[in-house]
């Protein structure tokens, strides 16, 4: 199975992971719920807060995901791999 | 016949005239005797309260799941380890340095000469021994409320953390708690109780694990989808009790040695802290068969270690029936503050918040209550013996004043940690365990139990890895 490019812990059992085709988010106690978003299909993901830092990715249908409480250089992390997917995939100009 | 007369003449000669000559040559004073004594109890109290470093290891150990054993004793010693530089170089002159209300401004190093010892450090002139003996006890000191730090954040920190947190904390937030109550400080000045420590060492370290898990969160799993907690079991119960019984002895030399002299009141003290650890086991267990109607095996050391802690201020102070109400008490809130702290959403794996943080705040209150008049070498004689509650009311300025300011530094130190380099490892490495990623190795090499990753009970591959800026 593909490995994730990068991942990090929110607040509440949520986890999200890049993969080089999609973010990933799981959430639940077992990790049962999961969300998969293609890079496409993401709108805009943006990072609010400085020491409890909230992660937002937006689809292009207009779906929110939040995660709360996270540490700026993980939610950054999280923003920069992805951006740099698209990059790579050339949806971006 | 003349030569064997001659022997024994010379013989009975040398058996009466050797013990006079050696009376007749000067031998060591009661003075030198004294000291030799006082030095040798602190050295040996020393080495408890240090031997209290593998209870502590041991405890979290059988507190944690296997996978991540071996973090745990890596953190232990790397806290020692910076702990004893960091006290050595900075904090002994900032804690026990001559110096103002606030904080000690000499002894940098240790480097005095030994005739102005106790001009450098008035915060322990009241004591005799060497300053290398006043250094190696109280070095263990700051040791054990590092330690105290981590016990909450078990299973999901960053080692990057435990080291930059450590040399702050031993090099300048607990030594200024230890100046203001023991090195000369405003509290001292106010005549606060604080015989060895309930603020001064285990206060401190819980307001320090409280601020560090309020930003860490708690661990995946903990919390089920209606934010109920789930019970994670340690690993190993029977390590966490070895742990507990390691603390126990340690407190031998934690309380008694804090005389930092080999006087007759180490029995009296090493009695109150034994009768305390008694009764807050059985005060834990009867919470525990209340609330739950089973013994919890953990919660019954927990119970131990809360009245251990609470009797750590009063333990030269109070009678010993006093100290069994004080160890007894100490169990309840601790049970009580334990299922309250984990409904409210703080994963607590070792229950430290609870033991030494309302351990910490019962014990030192209760000097202000139980203080008996013929004992009370420092402050007032407490509340229930007619001191009025003035001793009370200073006991619980030195817990807000002191539990505040560690709460609120140590808070800053881990938000700057939060928002720089991050105090959580990533999720794949808390299911993995942090033995594997953090350290290379695992606990139990041929023994190891992880969570699934991904539903394939398998340990997860490595990330792949993306050159930055490539395109």
């Amino acid at each position: 199975m593909e490995g994730p490019i990068t991942q990090a812990t929110g607040h509440n059992n949520t986890i999200v992971s890049v993969y080089r085709d999609r973010v990933e988010l799981r959430s639940g106690w077992q990790s049962q719920n999961v969300e998969s978003v293609g890079l496409r299909d993401v709108a805009v993901i943006g990072i609010k807060g400085l020491v409890n830092v909230t992660l937002t990715i937006e689809t292009n249908t207009g779906r929110v995901f939040q995660l709360n409480r996270m540490a700026l250089p993980d939610a950054r992390r999280i923003k920069n791999t992805f951006e740099q997917q698209k990059r790579r995939a050339g949806l971006y100009d | 016949m003349r030569r064997l007369a001659l022997l024994s003449t010379t013989v009975l000669l040398l058996v009466f005239a050797l013990p006079g000559l050696a009376f007749a040559q000067e031998g060591p004073s009661t003075a030198d005797l004294s000291l030799a004594m006082d030095t040798m109890w602190v050295i040996i109290a020393a080495c408890l309260v240090l031997f209290m470093q593998a209870g502590f290891a041991m405890l979290e150990v059988g507190f944690s799941r296997m996978k991540n054993v071996g973090s745990v004793v890596a953190k232990i010693l790397v806290n020692l380890a910076i702990a004893a530089l960091l006290f050595w170089a900075v904090g002994f002159a900032l804690a026990f340095g001559t110096g103002n209300a606030i904080i000690g401004t000499q002894g940098w190093f240790l480097a005095v000469s030994p005739g102005q010892v106790n001009d450098v450090y008035a915060g322990l002139s009241w004591t005799q021994v060497p300053l290398s003996a006043k250094f190696l006890f109280q070095v263990a000191f700051c040791a054990v409320s590092l330690a105290i730090v981590w016990g909450t954040m078990l299973e999901r920190t960053k080692f990057a953390v435990y080291v930059v947190f450590a040399i702050v904390f031993a090099g300048l937030i607990y030594p200024m708690v230890g100046h203001w109550i023991w090195g000369g400080g405003w509290l001292t000045e106010l005549g606060m109780q604080d015989f060895a420590g309930s603020t001064v060492v285990h206060l401190s370290g819980a307001m320090a694990a409280l601020a560090g898990t309020l930003l860490l969160g708690p661990r995946l799993g903990k919390y089920d989808d209606d934010g109920r907690p789930v019970n994670i079991p340690g690993h190993n119960m029977p390590l966490a009790v070895l742990g507990v019984l390691i603390l126990w002895i340690g407190w031998w030399g934690f309380n008694p040695g804090s005389t930092m002299a080999a006087v007759p009141d180490i029995a009296d003290i090493a009695l109150t802290t034994n009768l305390a650890a008694a009764a807050g086991v059985l005060g834990a267990m009867s919470m525990s068969y209340m609330y739950r109607r089973n013994v919890d095996v953990g919660m019954g050391g927990n119970g131990a270690i809360a009245a251990l802690v609470a009797i750590t201020a009063p333990c030269a102070f109070v009678a010993p029936w006093a100290s069994i109400v004080i160890g007894f008490f100490a169990g309840v809130i601790m049970y009580a503050t334990l299922v309250y702290v984990d409904k409210i959403g703080v994963d607590d794996p070792l229950g430290a918040i609870a033991a030494h943080g309302m351990g910490g705040i019962w014990g030192t209150l209760s000097c202000g209550l139980f203080t008996s008049p013929a004992l009370a070498a420092v402050g007032e004689p407490g509340l229930f013996y007619g001191g009025g509650l003035y001793q009370l009311g200073i006991q619980a300025l030195g817990i807000v004043a002191a539990g505040g300011f560690v709460f609120i530094a140590s808070l800053a130190v881990f938000a700057t940690l939060k928002a720089t380099i991050g105090i959580r490892v990533k999720p794949e490495q808390e299911l993995d365990g942090l033995d594997i990623h953090e350290h290379g190795v695992f606990g139990y090499p041929d023994l190891v139990a992880t969570d699934y990753q991904n539903g394939n009970g398998k340990i997860s591959e490595p990330m792949e890895s993306v050159p930055e800026g490539s395109a």
